[in-house]
């Protein structure tokens, strides 16, 4: 979570020898549902919801409406991002631009009535619960916006300074994906949910990196301070392998500490050695969307390893 | 832990989320008339909802107490946030000033103020009244001031329909469906609330207007979404009158059906030499000339102000303002300047006379000296001078077509009017030869028309210089206009003389060689008619006059 893609996570070329056997329309609702679900950040809420399931496992927390929640800010954060951003997409992502701009009604009621269901919901997990909903929205306004003049220009100036603007993105998503659900199941602060708290923090950091490798030449020109701008893409890597190295030694740390289990400590393990495969294609590959979206996706490994791990499915 | 009554959850739940929803809508809408104030009205009905389902899920009486007093955040904020969103959404926002804002807020504040320390005084009391059989905490409010601030609520409800009401005549269909659903949303909580003070609604253990706000909620969404609220907006219409009477440059005085006058426009206020905001209230009568003051001046009525040297006059106008059963409510008189119009009126007046008079007089005294002497020089005065009387009097013409005195209503006979210019050209030029073809039925037409076609035959005749001098003037009628040709197989008009023509103006190295074709030009225009140049086979010009009928 907490990143984002300007690409398609595939070709839309001509089809493949194996496609040519698929009716031509059937192939063609695949690319409409594609383009639906990258677009409009779709996907992202899927991940995101994995996201809190996997904390829900670790901590062993009830099932809970947390992960709807958390999935409906999602879209409606990510979408209603899109929003804004659709004609300063034209550009870069001239695709994604077009099908929000040909949406944008649509998806702007959507992404309203999601945020709007999200604090309902929050609602049944009381008062925390329904702070840590606002949250991400509240850091999407102070962000994208001069709603409040004073402390939207302070966050506007954050915005541009090297870690603290993808520190702020990491923060609100990592409280909301560990917080919501210990706020639903009114649970305690324990260091096992610290130690997830940190995890998802430093992951999220690392996830939000990626993607600014590709917008480089935007984020100078609006002077906005990202890793790959102050030090380059060489560094950038070597900055994200650190991350991802210091975040194995204090999952290796907690496990020999008897805060994690073996079996959670393994999962994660395994999700930070593909993060690091991940980062050595930093700058080294002609897809970066693809590679943001790959980024993602180790959540889901992440989560499949646990449930094998725990329950044995 | 929640309970009271099955159906009041599921809708508080879903007040939340249509209002927070509309609320974001809202917001997305800015900086739209009224947008803001709405994303506060609905934050405020949210939070209403929302402290309620936190007092309903309370554990203990003191948490639900709790809740129950931080709803009074969001109780006050709507009615301030409503009547602040009417003001604007209709155009109205010159009363939105900080001031005023703070006037508002006042009884809002004191009630959360006195809510949060009801345990001091009780006159604002919350107080637990029992514990429903799901473990609810039931809680009870009332007080002195409880009532007033539900006044206060239900007249600043009342206060902000009213401009909104005068959209539901709209002929816009979007405004009238914005303002439609505006007014449900908004009186279907407040209409709960007051039948709930009232005792008419039954006991469902909790104040039931946050559940009501599920209707407005949809009444919100309604409006921005299906009647485009932010996206067609009324603000201008009621803004723009204001503008146009503040701004035009005609002074504008409004005075009611008592001879007192109720407004008056900065114009006015600059004409009359008089304050805008002390002459309101004052008798009509002393500022405007109402009966004898009137000046006639042909007919007009001219109001004149100031001094002799800095005098400007005015051509008032009065309009009578009725009710829909047409009875007299007041007047609006307009003064508009007519200073200049007068001024070149005089000037034309003194030219004509000097055009008229005082040339020809100096001519005929040339004239006579030159009858003394014989000779080709005297010819030659002799010829000269009539060519100034010829000017002059083309002059003349000029200034009665600007003096609009040709412009006649009535209007003469087409086929008269052309006898009688052919007649004078076969006079004036008897080496030519004129052809008429007239119509096949007369029509009236403008007498201005005879400067047109005296000066087109005129312009055929003196420049063709050939041996087979021909000028064929052809009227047809085409429904309600005549169409005038007059053809001549001269050398044609220069194309040089066209361009100036065309031009509209001329300048002291660019000019044309006479006042004829002007003349041609400016009576077609002031008797609202056109005219074309085209070159004639094999030689001359077929110049095409169209103008009205009578």
């Amino acid at each position: 979570m907490a990143s984002e893609t300007n690409e398609l996570p595939a070709s839309t070329g001509d089809f493949a020898p194996w496609r040519a056997a698929v009716p031509a329309s059937i192939v063609d609702v695949g690319y409409r549902i594609r383009d639906v679900l990258t677009y409009s950040s779709a996907y992202l809420v899927f991940i995101a919801m994995i996201e809190v399931l996997t904390v829900h496992i670790v901590l062993s927390l009830p099932l809970n409406p947390a992960p709807v929640v958390v999935g409906l800010v999602t879209f409606a954060v990510y979408a209603g991002d899109r929003i804004a951003d659709a004609d300063d997409d034209a550009i870069s992502s001239p695709e994604r631009s077009a099908f929000v701009t040909r949406h944008r009604t649509l998806l702007s009621v959507l992404t309203a009535i999601t945020y709007g269901l999200a604090i309902a919901l929050s609602l049944t997990g009381g008062p925390f619960a329904l702070a840590i909903t606002l949250l991400p929205g509240g850091f999407w306004i102070l962000y994208a916006s001069d709603w409040l003049p004073t402390f939207g220009s302070y966050f506007k100036r954050l915005k541009r300074v090297l870690v603290v603007n993808s520190t702020i993105v990491a923060s609100a998503w990592a409280i909301a994906v560990v917080g919501l659900p210990i706020a639903f199941a009114e649970a305690s602060v324990t260091p096992l949910a610290t130690v997830v708290f940190v995890y998802f923090l430093v992951d999220t950091f690392v996830n939000t990196e990626i993607p600014n490798v590709r917008d480089v030449k935007a984020d100078e020109a609006v002077g906005v301070s990202t890793l790959p701008v102050v030090f380059g893409i060489r560094r950038t890597r070597r900055i994200l392998y650190g991350l991802d190295l210091a975040l194995i030694a204090f999952v290796v740390a907690a496990l020999s500490s008897g805060i994690l289990t073996t079996a959670v400590a393994a999962a994660i393990l395994v999700g930070l050695g593909y993060a690091l495969v991940l980062a050595w294609f930093v700058g080294r590959n002609t897809a970066p969307g693809r590679l943001a979206i790959a980024g993602e996706a180790k959540h889901l490994v992440v989560f499949a390893l646990l449930l094998v791990f725990t329950t044995g499915v | 832990m929640i309970s009271p009554t099955s159906i009041a959850v599921p809708l508080l739940f879903g007040s939340v989320a249509l209002g927070a929803s509309a609320a974001i809508l809202a917001w997305r809408a800015r900086p739209n008339p009224g947008a803001v104030s709405l994303v506060w009205l609905l934050i405020g009905q949210s939070w209403w909802s929302t402290c309620i389902v936190f007092s309903l899920s309370a554990e203990t009486a003191a948490e639900a107490t709790f809740w129950t007093k931080v709803g009074w955040i969001g109780v006050m904020t709507v009615p301030v946030a409503w009547i602040l969103f009417a003001l604007e959404y209709t155009g109205r926002d010159e009363h939105i000033t900080r001031r005023n804002v703070a006037l508002l807020s006042v009884v809002p504040t004191l009630t959360v103020l006195l809510a949060l320390t009801e345990e001091y005084h009780g006159l604002l009391y919350v107080r637990t009244v029992g514990v429903t059989a799901h473990g609810s905490v039931l809680v009870e409010q009332g007080g002195v001031w409880y009532s007033v601030a539900a006044v206060y609520t239900y007249l600043l409800g009342v206060l902000g329909i009213a401009p909104i009401l005068g959209l539901l005549s709209s002929g816009a269909t979007a405004f009238r469906g914005q303002s439609a659903a505006l007014i449900v949303g908004v009186v279907t909580p407040w209409a709960t609330n007051v039948l709930y003070n009232l005792g008419v609604l039954p006991e469902v253990g909790i104040d039931p207007t946050p559940i009501a706000f599920a209707i407005s909620g949809v009444a919100y969404l309604g409006a921005i979404d299906r009647f485009r609220m932010f996206g067609a907006n009324p603000a201008p219409a009621w803004r723009a009158k204001q503008f146009l009477f503040d701004h035009i440059h005609d002074g504008a005085v409004v005075v009611d059906g008592h001879d007192t006058i109720v407004d008056v426009n900065r114009a006015g206020a600059a004409i009359l030499d008089v304050d805008v905001d002390r002459v309101l209230g004052r008798s009509a009568s002393e500022l405007l000339p109402l009966s004898e003051p009137f000046r006639a001046e042909d007919g007009a009525e001219i109001l004149t102000v100031g001094t002799e040297s800095t005098s400007r006059s005015y051509d008032v106008n009065v309009s009578e303002l009725t009710d829909r059963h047409g009875e007299t409510l007041g007047y609006v008189f307009t003064l508009h300047d007519v200073t200049q119009y007068l001024q070149q009126q005089q000037r034309l007046k003194v030219l004509n006379r000097v055009l008229r008079h005082n040339i020809r007089t100096e001519v005929n005294v040339i004239q006579g000296y030159a009858e003394r002497t014989t000779g080709d020089t005297a010819e030659t005065i002799k010829q000269r001078t009539m060519r100034i009387v010829e000017i002059s009097e083309k002059g003349r013409d000029a200034i009665d077509l600007f003096e609009d005195a040709v412009n006649d209503r009535e209007g003469t006979s087409l086929a008269d009017l052309l006898e009688r210019s052919l007649e004078a050209a076969r006079d004036a030029f008897p080496e030519v030869d004129f052809e008429l073809e007239s119509p096949a039925e007369d029509a009236a037409v403008s007498e201005g028309l005879s400067v047109v076609v005296d000066n087109l035959i005129e312009n055929a005749a003196i420049h063709n210089e050939g041996e087979d001098r021909r000028v064929t003037v052809t009227a047809e009628i085409d429904d309600d206009r005549a169409r005038i040709r007059v053809a001549d197989n001269g050398p044609g008009i220069d194309d040089y003389e066209l361009d100036v023509l065309n031009s509209g103006t001329e300048t002291p190295l660019r000019h044309a060689s006479g006042l004829g074709l002007w003349l041609v030009k400016w009576g077609t225009e002031v008797i609202d008619g056109s005219v074309s140049f085209e070159p004639n086979e094999p030689s001359g010009t077929v110049v095409t006059t169209t103008v009205p009928l009578r």
